[in-house]
């Protein structure tokens, strides 16, 4: 990759990365907010995660090539929700996440 | 100090067990070193940084590369948000500066010890260097190492999918939270599907913020019920 090539890709991106991660520190941080924008921020970390989650296990390509590589996500993600719900131990749900993960791939 | 060590650690492992991949990647893709060590120190994203290689090495113009992770960044919006509550009782520079470091990882691991009580934002702030430090540590290795292995990135990103569905199942289980959840995947699957791959996961969270908020009219928070009382007396 050229450097010129490379300045331009990481000014964009690094910019527009720190000014959404910085933009509502600056408007909101410091102030007492209304009780219905605190309602609203409530919902954030589901709604978050539960995209995060959906965008990471659906994959509309993976339909194409068959179904087994479709699910095989879903089919990793079980035994990472039991363990979730079970021990609340982010470092348990990667190691069991990964394993399974990389046994059904060898099915 | 200690605490936000601990409270980084499945962090670090996460980000070793994926940075190590994406530093290779980069490698691959004919990155200088300085070139990946600028991107972990200041622009510090998983997803950008894997977009960025993949994209170029797949010969995708630079405009629609640069629009592309824009977009993904743009979900970050939402974490400064629903961190700023935290911040009230700090000076602005302070909150900036914490918030400058916030990934989707250290968002979920330090709104859950605010939510507890007893967490600072310098700690939040600790946590956040922490975890950067392991994943421009991981980059770096894995450039080093990137001439003599490959690795199955799919696998490895896997460890990230793990900890978002942790995270997910750490949140409140009540109607309302659940109907946020569904309408937000929903929303994230009719992104994609539609070709929205970029804007899929802010679209789909603000979906999911939306339909928390319709199904949890019912429900009375602290604040509002107070608010409420107030204006019963007038």
């Amino acid at each position: 990759m050229p450097w010129s090539s490379f300045l331009i890709i990481f000014a964009c991106c690094a910019v527009s990365m720190y000014i959404c991660r910085v933009l509502p520190a600056f408007a909101f941080a410091g102030k007492e907010l209304p009780a219905s924008l605190v309602k609203a921020l409530n919902y954030i970390p589901v709604a978050a995660f539960a995209a995060l989650v959906a965008n990471d296990l659906v994959s509309v390509e993976a339909f194409a090539t068959g179904l087994w590589p479709a699910l095989l996500p879903f089919a990793a993600a079980i035994p990472v929700i039991i363990v979730a719900l079970k021990t609340k131990s982010l470092a348990l749900c990667i190691i069991v996440g990964v394993a399974c993960y990389a046994l059904l791939l060898l099915i | 100090m200690k605490q936000a060590f601990a409270a980084s650690l499945p962090i670090i492992l996460g980000y070793i067990v994926l940075g190590i991949p994406c530093g290779v990647l980069c490698q691959k893709a004919g990155m200088d070193f300085w070139m990946v060590v600028a991107m972990s120190m200041l622009f510090y994203s998983g997803a950008g940084q894997y977009m960025i290689p993949n994209m170029w090495l797949a010969g995708v113009p630079l405009p629609s590369l640069i629009t592309s992770v824009i977009l993904i960044n743009t979900r970050q919006l939402l974490y400064g948000s629903a961190l700023s509550p935290f911040c009230n009782k700090v000076s602005k520079g302070k909150a900036v500066a914490m918030a400058g470091g916030v990934t989707d990882e250290s968002f979920g691991v330090n709104l859950a010890k605010f939510q507890s009580g007893e967490w600072k934002v310098s700690q939040a702030g600790l946590v956040n260097g922490f975890s950067q430090s392991s994943w421009a540590i991981a980059n770096m290795a894995g450039f080093i190492i990137g001439g003599v292995f490959s690795f199955d990135t799919a696998i490895a990103s896997f460890a990230m999918t793990s900890i978002f569905l942790c995270l997910l199942m750490m949140q409140r289980k009540r109607v309302d939270h659940f109907i946020a959840g569904a309408c937000a995947a929903i929303g994230v699957i009719a992104c994609k599907m539609i070709g929205l791959a970029g804007p899929a996961i802010l679209i789909g969270a603000l979906i999911g913020v939306a339909a928390g908020l319709i199904a949890g009219r019912r429900y009375k928070d602290e604040d509002t019920e107070t608010e409420e009382a107030a204006d019963a007396l007038v």
